[in-house]
């Protein structure tokens, strides 16, 4: 089953009155399955990609359909909903919320999706022993350590079983040690099946990974399978 | 999950939240005791008038009761007259002039009053016994009266009436008893008064008129009638000024116009001055937080959530602000009020600040909602934020 479906992506930024071309043209099918990492070089469009995918920004041109649905021309509560039960993303960053505990982070996407209290409370538990973190479900998120916090907005991506999980230089904040625990926890997510999509400067990760799209100035450059070397 | 987000948020930052909460709170006291003080005085000078039930008074023709030293000439006739009125229950009238008791070696100056026994509406029996109908050598003493002078019940003393200018003598003088301490309803504060039988204390008072009186006080049996009596009077009494407590509440009120239009104003600035508290916080919290709620936004909350986020916070802070200002307000209206009744010459019943529920509801609501529509611009800023640009600003 396909679950991104790109064809000649385009994305021109207005700054200034200056036009800038992030994306120009790309087309990108991915399957469900599919562990997939983004990499290039600074600039080349590689946030701005996985953005459009995640349908938090829409494109200026070309076509993008995700589970089988077409994105342009959603409302934006059709896409809001979409990013809610569709996609999961996971930020350099965290961006927990730091008045929230991990477990009410993770119940957050829940919660909106109308899950009951009961429920979302059991998912909640679930997924954070799913990523190693059942002992500090009730840590606000300002009291755990970057790596914990990464985990932690790993659970929340994946609270209401998304399509498709997308990381945007996850590990960029984070010590090798700490980095090599969440890519360890991405091929777990890979080998139960998650479709993955994570952009990355990291080598060790972009090796790991079964298949890489290198973007050179807004255009796919290679797109490799592993396997196919 | 919402109510733990906007609490929690609102206590990211307790000491600005609880300056903000102060800074509603004292806007609203404010237009508490504006909205207590437009209807107010209003209200507790027709309780005040009709406080022992009757509701028309009678004056010196072009005068208003108590308003002058003007008397009602040849009050008797009159008197008669509305005694004879079937729809009347009790008529009341009032003689006031100045007396003089000696106390060790002063002068003392007292408010003396005439009154009916039968027909009174001025007073309220203390202590004591009342005057009866016909007692001639009967006194009632006011509380400050009596301490000034040192009287107790049963004391017997010598009035005297007004003095001669010339001589500073009196002319007429009266030993009487003093049966009971009352309250005169009209009285200003610490006000020092006596009221004795009314043909007493107009022998005493020595009017060149004959028979007068200040003011009459009539009780008319059934409500409904009271116009239909008042100007039953005014035709046939021409001498005599005519009016219901109602239309003395309504001449007392437009001397009040200028009163009310001031609360009014200083009333909606305290709104505005709300309004304006609550949007500038929570323009600089939704700016402080805009990258929160892109994220909030980006994993698939909705515009309206985002909405309600940030006007339950406004809503939380002017409901505590509200209660607060209530709490205020009614303390600052007491304490004003306090100071305003012990103004010279100002009847002690009456009040500026009446706290009436109704009156209370209204600020507190006017509050609330004022505040929430306050938080209806930051909330649109916060729900409005472009995702994906806020996103990568915020991470730079
Ligand atoms: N909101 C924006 N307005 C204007 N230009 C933008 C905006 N967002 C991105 N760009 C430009 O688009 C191009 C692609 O940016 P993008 O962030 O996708 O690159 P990237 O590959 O993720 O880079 P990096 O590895 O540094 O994160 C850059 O030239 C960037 O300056
Ligand atoms: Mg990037």
């Amino acid at each position: 089953m396909t679950v991104v479906l790109g064809q000649d992506l385009t994305k021109v930024y207005s700054l200034n009155g200056r036009q800038v071309a992030a994306l120009r043209g790309v087309s990108l099918t991915i399957a469900a399955g599919e562990y997939l990492a983004i990499t290039g070089p600074s600039g080349s469009g590689k946030s701005t990609l996985l953005q459009l995918l995640g349908g938090l920004d829409s494109p200026t041109g070309g076509r993008l359909e995700l589970m089988g649905r077409r994105v342009e021309g959603l409302s934006d509560d059709e896409l809001t909903d979409l990013r809610l039960r569709q996609v999961g993303f996971i930020f350099q960053r965290f961006h927990l919320m730091s008045v929230l505990t991990a477990r009410e982070n993770v119940e957050l996407p829940l919660a909106e999706a109308g899950v009951g209290r009961r429920e979302r409370s059991e998912r909640a538990a679930e997924l954070l022993a799913y990523v190693g973190l059942a002992d500090r479900a009730d840590h606000r998120a300002t009291q755990l350590s970057g790596g914990e916090m990464q985990r932690v907005a790993i659970a929340r991506a994946l609270a209401n079983r998304p399509a498709l999980i997308l990381a945007d230089e996850p590990t960029g904040e984070l010590d090798a040690a700490t980095g090599a625990q969440i890519l360890e926890l991405f091929d777990r997510l890979h080998q139960d099946g998650v479709t993955l999509v994570v952009v990355t400067h990291d080598e060790h990760l972009a090796a790991r990974v079964p298949r890489r799209v290198h973007l050179l100035d807004g255009r796919i450059d290679r797109d490799e399978l592993a396997t196919a070397r | 999950m919402t109510w733990a987000l906007v609490v929690r948020s609102l206590f990211r930052h307790p000491v600005r939240t609880a300056l903000v909460v102060a800074g509603i709170a004292v806007a609203a006291a404010l237009l508490l005791d504006m909205v207590m003080l437009s209807g107010g005085m209003e209200r507790s000078f027709s309780r005040m008038l009709l406080s022992r039930g009757f509701q028309i008074r009678l004056s010196p023709k072009g005068t208003l009761p108590f308003d002058t030293e003007a008397m009602i000439p040849a009050i008797t006739p009159i008197l008669d007259d509305l005694r004879a009125d079937p729809d009347v229950e009790r008529v009341g009238p009032v003689l006031a002039t100045s007396l003089h008791v000696r106390v060790g070696d002063s002068l003392l100056t007292l408010v003396g009053y005439g009154v009916d026994p039968a027909g009174q509406g001025l007073y309220e029996l203390e202590a004591g016994a009342d005057l009866v109908p016909g007692d001639s050598t009967g006194l009632l003493v006011s509380e400050p009266a009596a301490a000034a002078a040192g009287w107790q019940i049963g004391d017997t003393i010598r009035l005297q009436g007004r003095l001669d200018p010339q001589s500073a003598r009196a002319e007429a003088e009266r030993v009487v008893t003093v049966r009971g301490v009352v309250r005169f309803l009209y009285d200003a504060r610490g006000q020092r008064s006596v009221g004795a039988d009314f043909r007493v204390m107009q022998r005493l008072g020595r009017f060149p008129d004959a028979d007068p009186a200040s003011m009459v006080m009539v009780k008319v049996r059934a409500d409904d009638r009271v116009d239909s009596v008042a100007a039953r009077i005014a035709r046939t009494h021409r001498t005599v000024e005519v009016n219901s407590v109602a239309a003395l509440v309504v001449q007392f009120r437009s001397r009040l116009v200028y009163f009310q239009q001031l609360s009014l104003i200083l009333a909606t600035i305290s709104l505005v001055v709300g309004v304006l508290l609550v949007g500038t916080i929570l323009t600089i919290t939704v700016s402080e937080r805009i990258g929160e709620f892109a994220v909030l936004r980006g994993i698939g909350v909705r515009r309206a959530r985002v909405v309600r986020l940030v006007m339950a916070e406004g809503a939380v802070l002017t409901a505590a602000g509200a209660i607060g200002g209530v709490i205020l307000g009614l303390a600052t209206a007491r304490y004003l009020d306090a100071i305003l009744t012990s103004f010279p010459g100002l009847p002690a019943a009456i009040s500026f600040f009446v706290p009436e529920r109704t009156a209370i509801a209204k600020a507190a609501v006017a509050v609330f909602v004022a505040g929430v529509a306050a938080s209806g611009y930051p909330a649109w800023l916060a729900a409005r934020a472009p995702i994906a640009e806020t996103l990568r600003a915020d991470a730079e």
